[in-house]
């Protein structure tokens, strides 16, 4: 339908007829109404046209004989008025010879026998091709012809290719009808046209009279036929916009309801290559999914990360930034972004401005979250009486108890965050093991991973919880490190519940068997399993001796198959490497959630109120420039990207690392020619 | 007891976001469920967010210092 109303649009501009963008008429058009009235519209436009070519070419080809008509009978006059003052001339020459009377005579009956056996063939030629038509006809018939041409001083209408074309007239006098039809084939390779005529002065009137009538005739059709088009065409423009319209509105529907992140269904064809993979995405969620495909394209069918990512990516960005000043300056400047989104979109941008337009969801998520966490956790004083109900106690703020109170907080806060996040990748690798029904993956990967980490950091955000709780003094750094390297110690004053040594050893002991349980059996179960589908090839391989095709096919297979066990036990090694030692490091990692909270009190404390407490105009005034400098200049284009290669790094690495292969390949729709930028939805 | 008021608090306006998402961007299944999973995302994160800092000032080991150091 889409490109029915390209076509009705391309033959209204070729009309020069407008269509009515606002319609009067509010009726409501059925789809399938709709499609259907497109159709007829469509057969009768495109029969019309066809009328119309057809008459139009008719009408060219009748001008055409009018013309050599009129040329031709100019050139017969011409040659009749010389033929009778030959004669004349011939008559004095009698009188003067007197005594030659019967040799003039014979030479008169040689004369008209010749004229009896002499045939034309008049038409129109191309001016630029006259002079070699006239030549190579004139080969042809080894100069036993006659040719006279005559220029039309107009351009004329092709007939064939409807263009205006300079020609010439011309006409040829012939003996015999091998020269005749020489000539003819001279006349088609030429693109000569030819037309009939007689040669009787008053059988050439008579015709030019009938091409005429019919000339006139047939414009008064082809006017009729004109107008009738022009009509259907203003009918069809007054209803193009709303059709136009109907129809984008449920495309966009179409793709609205697509526009979750649904893996796309793909037609499997017979290759032993990955599938590509494709993500839905509309404008909102397609710069968090670059976040994910920055890192890596899924593999077909892959669990995407992308969806947890719209949420958590801004979350951890506002745990660093966290302030709800700067917080609502980012929200104006995205907000700014998105009202003038419809401009900037046809604009060209320069390189950073397209990043931030770009992004214009990502920074609005991110200052939503920032103003959000920058109130939760808003510095203050501790009350002994009662907790403070909603972010840290504002009395908090300038005393001596405040910073070894907010680093003690972000610290154990960056471990809870992380682990957490560290526990949410572990548990998408569940799912994709999952759905790939890949048993190996589960319990000898997912398992193992998850009584690791949860064994050691899960068991000291535990301790945390627990000291938070209780308001016990146990040092917690202690007793992490004694419990590795004494784990049959007293606990002494570090002991936060009853049983908690025992508890320890049991964990420990955990996470010592969790290590060898993630190294070992995967290797061996793969080897295994190759080992079960090679044998099956054998006896396939024995059943198939006969067929040489077969054979090289399982050949070729078996290849493809190969099984390098050292390779896939190192690869399990490191693997097993990275997760424990990457487990450490990346609980460290997050602690660089500690940040921006300092330096915009900073320059709060030391640069606006200073000023202030000076109670002098000019000082404040540039107090106040310098504050705004600060602001802007360092917290928000400085602090802002430093936060969020944060917040990247840490989604890449504890979040997607722990589960996401991302080795696919994007998928790339096949097109002959692209749409217009006007067709795009 | 605070603790659980308040969380209790985040669970409800969790399932009326949930409720409020569901009724003005209905949009076919699958996007309506990938709302609901932003949705509780969100409301998770928020929640951690708070009860970090809540249970920081239960009971706190710093003792406050007052008058010293204005």
């Amino acid at each position: 339908m889409a490109r029915r109303l390209r076509l009705f649009k391309e033959q209204m501009t070729k009309a020069g007829v407008s269509p009515s963008m606002w319609s009067t008429r509010d009726d409501h058009f059925d789809l399938e109404h709709l499609e259907v009235k497109l159709e007829e519209l469509e057969a009768e436009l495109l029969e019309i046209n066809a009328n119309n070519e057809k008459l139009q070419h008719t009408y060219n080809e009748l001008l055409e004989y009018k013309l050599v008509l009129e040329k031709v009978g100019e050139l017969f006059s011409s040659a009749k008025n010389k033929a009778v003052a030959h004669q004349k001339e011939l008559e004095f020459q009698t009188t003067v010879e007197g005594s030659i009377d019967s040799p003039l005579l014979l030479e008169q009956e040689e004369t008209t026998t010749k004229q009896i056996k002499l045939g034309f063939i008049g038409g129109l030629v191309h001016r630029e091709k006259s002079i070699p038509f006239e030549r190579i006809i004139f080969r042809a018939a080894r100069g036993n012809l006659f040719l006279k041409q005559g220029v039309i001083e107009h351009p004329v209408l092709d007939p064939l290719s409807g263009e205006m074309v300079h020609k010439n007239v011309f006409v040829v006098f012939y003996s015999g009808e091998r020269v005749k039809s020489k000539i003819l084939k001279i006349c088609d390779a030429f693109g000569a046209n030819r037309y009939a005529f007689s040669n009787d002065s008053s059988k050439q009137f008579q015709t030019i009279r009938e091409v005429s009538g019919r000339i006139s005739e047939l414009k008064a059709t082809i006017d009729a036929a004109l107008i009738h088009r022009s009509t259907l065409l203003q009918t069809i423009g007054y209803h193009h916009g709303q059709w136009r319209l109907l129809i984008h509105k449920v495309l966009q529907r179409a793709t609205m309801d697509c526009s979750s992140q649904v893996v796309a269904i793909f037609q499997v064809l017979e290759t032993t290559e990955s599938p590509p993979t494709y993500f839905c995405t509309n404008k909102f969620t397609s710069s968090f999914q670059e976040i994910v495909d920055a890192y890596g394209i899924a593999k077909y069918q892959e669990a995407n990360p992308g969806v947890y990512t719209v949420v958590t990516f801004p979350f951890l960005f506002a745990v660093m930034f966290g302030d709800w000043g700067h917080g609502i300056c980012l929200l104006l400047a995205a907000l700014y972004l998105m009202i003038r989104e419809r401009k900037f979109a046809s604009q060209k941008l320069g390189d950073i401005m397209e990043m931030a337009f770009g992004g214009r969801y990502i920074i609005m998520m991110m200052a939503l979250f920032s103003i959000y966490t920058g109130d939760a956790s808003t510095t203050g004083f501790i009350k002994v009486r009662s907790t403070y109900p909603f972010g840290v106690d504002p009395k908090c703020h300038g005393t001596r108890s405040e910073l070894p109170f907010l680093n003690s907080l972000k610290m154990k806060m960056s471990i809870l965050l992380g682990v957490s996040q560290m526990n949410l990748g572990i548990i998408m690798s569940y799912f994709n093991a999952k759905y790939f029904k890949n048993n190996i993956n589960i319990w000898y990967q997912f398992v193992p991973q998850i009584i690791f980490l949860n064994s050691l950091f899960g068991y000291l955000s535990l301790l945390i919880i627990i000291k938070w709780s209780t308001g016990s003094q146990a040092d917690l750094y202690h007793l992490m490190i004694y419990t590795f390297l004494s784990p049959t110690d007293d606990l002494g004053e570090n002991q936060l519940f009853v049983g908690q040594k025992l508890l320890q050893l049991v964990l420990l002991l955990l996470a010592v068997v969790a290590v060898p349980w993630m190294l070992l059996p995967k290797p061996f179960l793969l080897k295994k399993q190759h080992q079960e589908r090679h044998q099956g090839q054998s006896y396939d391989l024995l059943c198939g001796t006969d067929d040489t095709l077969e054979s090289e096919s399982q050949s070729i297979a078996h290849d493809h198959d190969e099984f390098d066990f050292s390779e896939v036990f190192v690869h399990q090694l490191i693997h097993t490497i990275e997760f424990v030692l990457g487990a450490v490091s990346n609980t460290a990692s997050s602690l660089r959630f500690l940040a921006h909270s300092e330096l915009s009190s900073v320059f709060y404390d030391k640069v606006l109120l200073l000023a202030w407490g000076y109670n002098n105009t000019i000082v404040l005034i540039i107090g106040i420039f310098v504050f705004i400098c600060a602001t802007v200049g360092v917290l928000l284009l400085m602090e802002s990207p430093s936060a969020f290669l944060h917040a990247l790094r840490l989604h890449w690495v504890e979040y997607q690392n722990k589960f996401y292969e991302g080795d696919g390949y994007k998928f790339f729709p096949f097109s002959f020619t692209l749409l217009t930028d006007e067709d795009e939805l | 007891m605070g603790f659980l008021v308040t969380t209790l608090i985040f669970v409800v306006i969790g399932i009326i976001a949930c409720l409020c998402t569901r009724i003005c961007c209905n949009r076919g299944p699958s996007a309506n469920l990938f709302h609901l999973t932003l949705v509780i995302t969100a409301t998770i994160c928020c929640w951690m967010m708070w009860a970090i800092v809540y249970l920081a000032q239960m009971k706190p080991l710093i003792v406050p210092i007052l008058n010293e150091g204005e």
